[in-house]
């Protein structure tokens, strides 16, 4: 067997005992019961390209590969884990924007930031390159969502018309405050809150009630969160390589049909509501 | 998703216990703590005949297989693969529990 199957690549999962073509067998059957409409238009809202420092890694061939297995038309891109030398992901954000250079139809390059560090060189040197949002990680980069700095990259992310992903979820701290203080801060920021804030998603779908351009993505998210939130505000996402294209779609298809979600409001998930934000 | 066998036979109580062992194995196989496998053998018990339930056959398979606390490339895209069936199968868990 050759290829990928749930996300990993079938050869590194040859061994004896391992059920190798059961396993393509039921990724396709999960595939072909998906009862999503528009199929081609789909975007992904969440893409790490590139290689953690934590071994989970991802190229622009494997991110394409998975894209046309599954029909996904584009895929916000931005770096993993990999700050390097300088603190700023300035290597790593150069490897998104060369992906998107390469693939422009289908790779929409964020770059990412550390707001503890001098950020204002990379966002000007990002954006005259071609980035278009910018990807920010509270846990990994240990700041806070409401705190002076991070105020401070919403703010000039909303100045460039840019949205900005912010990981939200899986966290110890409670998140609606600080995203609350972060809209009030920034009102015409577009925030896409990740995981659909798994863990506070209640708490941040009051906040989203009163700020319009709080939308959550979808990856790695829990079922009973997606299905109290309003698919207006939901963009597919996959977070892949950490996630994979099977379980992401499954995981929509099972909030439309236990939500009661129109084909219009799942095409919104799937396509629409991160196309509006990123237009 | 697999295929459904004796869903309606089975009552809420059972899909709870089935979301929980799901949930249960998911973070154990993240963690690489050694009781994903034991709590995957006892989800796909759980899961027989439910529509969850060839996922977690399959995790359940692979947690025989393969040492999943081995960082290798092989272990660790297996661990991987054993997350997805999982998350799969919670879903499909969460699904029925939440359309009872």
């Amino acid at each position: 067997m050759t290829g990928r199957v749930f996300g990993e690549d079938a050869a590194a999962l040859a061994g004896p005992g391992m059920p190798v073509g059961d396993l393509f067998d039921l990724e396709q059957a999960v595939d072909d019961g998906l009862g999503l409409p528009a199929r081609g238009l789909w975007m992904d809202a969440h893409v790490h390209l590139g290689r953690d420092r934590d071994g989970h890694t991802l190229d622009l061939p494997g991110l394409l590969a998975d894209l046309e297995r599954f029909g996904i038309a584009s895929a916000v891109c931005f770096p993993p884990d990999d700050p390097g030398p300088g603190g700023q992901f300035a290597q790593a954000n150069d490897a998104v924007l060369a992906a998107a250079a390469a693939a422009p139809e289908r790779v929409r390059p964020f770059c990412r930031l550390d707001p503890g560090r001098p950020w204002r060189d990379e966002l000007e040197r990002v954006a005259a390159a071609g980035a278009c949002g910018i990807k920010l990680h509270p846990i990994a980069q240990r700041f806070r969502p409401e705190g002076e700095e991070c105020v401070a990259v919403v703010r000039a992310a909303t100045e460039l018309g840019w949205p900005v992903l912010l990981h939200a979820g899986y966290g110890a701290r409670p998140l609606a405050g600080p995203v609350a203080a972060l809209t009030e801060a920034v009102p015409r920021a577009r925030l896409i809150l990740a995981h659909a804030g798994r863990g506070d998603a209640r708490a941040l779908a009051a906040v989203a009630a009163s700020a319009p351009g709080v939308v959550f993505d979808t990856s790695l998210a829990a079922l009973p969160d997606l299905v109290a939130l309003p698919p207006g505000r939901l963009c597919f996402g996959s977070d892949r390589p950490y996630g994979d294209y099977a379980s992401a779609l499954h995981l929509i298809d099972a909030a439309a049909r236990v939500a009661g979600w129109s084909d219009r409001d799942v095409e919104g998930v799937m396509w629409g509501n991160l196309s509006g934000i990123l237009s | 998703m697999g295929e459904p066998e004796r869903d309606s036979l089975l009552t809420r109580a059972d899909g709870l216990r089935l979301v929980a062992l799901c949930a249960q194995a998911e973070i154990a196989l993240v963690r690489r703590d050694p009781m994903a496998g034991p709590l995957l053998a006892q989800a796909a018990r759980a899961g027989e005949g439910r529509r969850a339930g060839h996922a977690l056959a399959l995790a359940a398979g692979i947690a025989r297989a393969v040492d999943l606390a081995d960082r290798a490339p092989g272990p660790s895209a297996c661990r991987k693969v054993a997350q997805a069936l999982c998350r799969l199968a919670l879903q499909e868990a969460q699904a029925e529990v939440l359309a009872s």
